[in-house]
């Protein structure tokens, strides 16, 4: 397969990120311009969305910016919103392993939910398609958001926003590679697993702080049930 | 310290500490040190399981931010959310069925449950 169809494959993929980044980018950056107005505040909505690429974090910044936080609680705020970054690069590793250093540095540093959902995901035969595949859908993620971001902040107030709803897109997109996944057997229990963990979270904790809580949980769960899951890995990279 | 000073630091912060994280298991299990079988046991079974958990958090935080106040008792996220795995088992094409599931949701939250 040519360069021109992964890239293809890679845009078609990553249009409901294109949908979900650009429509909570611009609320970010319009968030941003809202609360903290001065001239230049495109350029640094520009480079906040470039250096860290993270919903989340892009909305509690703007609040850690206007109330002036001490940098040791931006740091450590930041490592609980983000821990789960560290996990996903697990899942990642074997297929990742052994490229350009380069690209790897770049692979680290665009690791988001969604672009993790899409490069899980992928499936080229060739282990170069698949590397050439999951750097587009990285790139174009990244663009996505830095896009979003730096038109909010442009825009600012004054943006007649009609888009009401198209946030769920990102939902959309997750049930989509949830759905494609439990089609392998191995990983209903799993997929189970991360569903109850995060119902449970968000029994005993607010929606901004559910994620920490649910990810100790389903770890906790794996190490608990290791014997018979990987039994049925096994069985199933068998069959 | 200046206000710029002030959004310098936090974006030098938030983007260090947020690479770190992503680096992590690359550092320390990439070159020649074998992966213990119980990490990479976890990235297996993780990859699912953190999907459906980003899943539910996504769907909660779109109740959240739009149905919760109107009171509709979530009846729009469910309706897309069945739409979009239905049309997933059935055609199996992730284009269409976010882009259906997404404006339908745009539909009811704007018209029937606005």
């Amino acid at each position: 397969m040519n360069r021109k169809n992964i890239f293809s494959k890679a845009f078609t993929a990553s249009l409901p990120v294109l949908m979900g980044y650009s429509a909570m980018g611009m609320a970010a950056g319009i968030l941003l311009a809202g609360k903290i107005p001065r001239p230049d505040i495109a350029l640094w909505g520009f480079l906040s969305s470039m250096s860290s690429i993270s919903g989340a974090l892009q909305f509690a910044m703007v609040d850690w910016i206007s109330s002036r936080t001490a940098f040791i609680d931006v740091a450590l705020l930041t490592l609980f919103l983000n821990i789960r970054y560290a996990m996903y690069g697990l899942s990642l590793l074997e297929k990742f392993k052994g490229i350009n250093f380069w690209k790897k540095c770049y692979f680290i540093w665009s690791l988001t939910d969604e672009t993790f959902a899409l490069e899980a995901e992928s499936k080229f035969p060739d282990k170069k398609e698949n590397i050439r595949y999951c750097f587009y859908v990285a790139l174009l993620d990244h663009a996505y958001w830095v896009c979003g971001v730096t038109v909010g902040a442009i825009a600012g107030k004054h943006l007649p926003f009609s888009s009401r709803g198209i946030d769920f897109a990102m939902t959309a997109l997750f049930l989509v590679v949830l759905t494609d996944q439990c089609r392998v057997r191995a990983n209903i229990i799993p997929a189970v697993i991360g569903v109850a963990s995060a119902i449970t979270a968000r029994i005993f904790f607010p929606v901004n702080n559910m994620l920490i809580p649910a990810m100790i949980m389903m770890t906790a769960a794996f190490l608990i049930f290791r014997k018979g899951l990987e039994k049925r890995l096994k069985e199933g990279a068998e069959s | 310290m200046s206000e710029t000073t002030t959004i310098v630091l936090i974006i030098l912060v938030t983007a260090a500490v947020t690479i770190a994280l992503r680096a992590f298991p690359f550092l320390l299990f990439s070159s020649g040190k074998k992966c213990p079988p119980v990490i990479s046991y976890i990235g297996k079974v993780l990859s699912p399981a953190a999907i459906a958990m980003l899943a539910v958090y996504c769907l909660v935080s779109v109740y959240r931010d739009q149905s919760f106040a109107a009171g509709h008792y979530g009846i729009p996220e469910a309706a897309a959310s069945i739409t979009v795995i239905a049309l997933h088992c059935w055609k199996g094409n992730p284009l269409l069925s976010i882009i259906c599931g997404t404006a339908l949701y745009m539909f009811l939250i704007q018209s029937i449950f606005s």
